[in-house]
């Protein structure tokens, strides 16, 4: 059996080849899913009344969710950072679910460590800005501590402080990328293993655990310790 | 080195991955351990305090999908043993076949 991502066809580009595989077809999807929920708000919603009913309530609400919870996890001064995280959020848990609709046809985008990494890595570039932002100074001074005799800074300390720096969107990615693959070689090996018959309805447990517990769950704790680590690194402590 | 090229020199690689990535996925038994913890303490506390279930709740997840990731190192670990083991391209490689 086979895991691998597919290549699904090739693109020659200027002499370099290009390869549009298994999963960026399915980011593309996923895309498509996120942009199609965003015109159609645009249009059932071309202006927003001061008294919300209906479908405007429905978007507030979950709009009005996220910052309460962006400003609960991450701290007020760090607000403007809601409307990013509430696009990964959704982009995770849309990628994550798109298991069940994609049966045997692609992947999941998250089960490609590339597609997670960017993520991963875009919340380390914004620890970095954000620490150095609001802490100036004291946050490259933070690697060099614990300091000798709290004065001099400990040149020893600062390899496992830069370390641990840089092991943070591994770690974040590795958990995500973990869950979904883990998710998808499983179902692939037990419908592998079931005659045709049973492949219709038994799954189905495994799906609702993998794909929409899992899912749901993985996505929400990128989220959550994304802005944690981002808060931590922007608090003067 | 005609033992080395033999059919049974690769199967005894492909038969030694098989076993590290058994043993790499065993780690899994520190995580159910560590996550039963979360989940006994997470009960107590909300006996103990019931009107805070929603936020124990919540944490409890977190910290238990943050007690995963030791466990899906070694998923992952025995994933590209099985799946895409690179020892057996580095052997192939060395015998030159």
């Amino acid at each position: 059996m086979n895991f691998n991502i597919r290549n699904l066809w090739s693109v020659n580009i200027g002499g370099a080849e290009i390869w549009i595989t298994e999963s960026l077809v399915s980011v593309w999807v996923v895309m498509l899913v996120l942009i199609a929920f965003a015109v159609v708000v645009r249009v059932k919603l071309p202006k927003f009344s001061d008294k919300p009913k209906g479908f405007q309530n429905a978007v507030e609400a979950m709009v009005e969710y996220f910052d309460r919870f962006v400003r609960t996890t991450a701290g007020e001064k760090l607000r403007f950072l809601g409307p990013w995280f509430f696009t990964v959020f959704a982009f995770i848990l849309i990628s994550n679910l798109s298991g069940v609709i994609f049966i045997g046809l692609l992947r999941p985008p998250t089960a490609d460590w590339g597609v997670v990494f960017a993520f991963a890595l875009i919340t380390f570039i914004l620890i970095q800005i954000m620490g150095v932002r609001y802490q100036k100074g004291q946050y490259i001074r933070a690697m060099f501590e614990p300091y000798f005799f709290s004065k001099v800074p400990n040149f020893l300390i600062f390899p496992l402080n830069l370390i641990g720096e840089l092991a943070r969107p591994v770690s974040l990615s590795f958990r995500l990328f973990g869950n979904i693959l883990g998710g998808v070689i499983l179902m692939g090996l037990v419908y592998g293993m079931l005659p045709l018959l049973l492949r219709f309805g038994l799954p189905a447990f495994l799906h609702a655990y993998f794909d929409l517990f899992a899912g749901a769950l993985q996505a929400y704790v990128f989220t959550v310790l994304s802005l944690a680590f981002i808060g931590g690194a922007a608090d003067t402590t | 080195m005609p033992q080395l090229m033999s059919p049974d020199a690769v199967a005894l690689v492909f038969a030694a991955s098989q076993i590290a990535a058994a043993i790499a996925v065993l780690n899994g038994f520190t995580v159910g351990i560590g996550q039963g913890n979360i989940g006994a303490k997470a009960i107590e506390s909300i006996a103990r305090q019931p009107e805070a279930k929603g936020s124990i709740t919540s944490t409890m997840f977190i910290s238990c999908a943050l007690a995963e990731t030791s466990g899906i190192y070694g998923l992952l670990i025995s994933f590209i043993l099985l799946f895409a083991n690179p020892l057996l391209s580095r052997y192939l490689a060395l015998i030159g076949a």
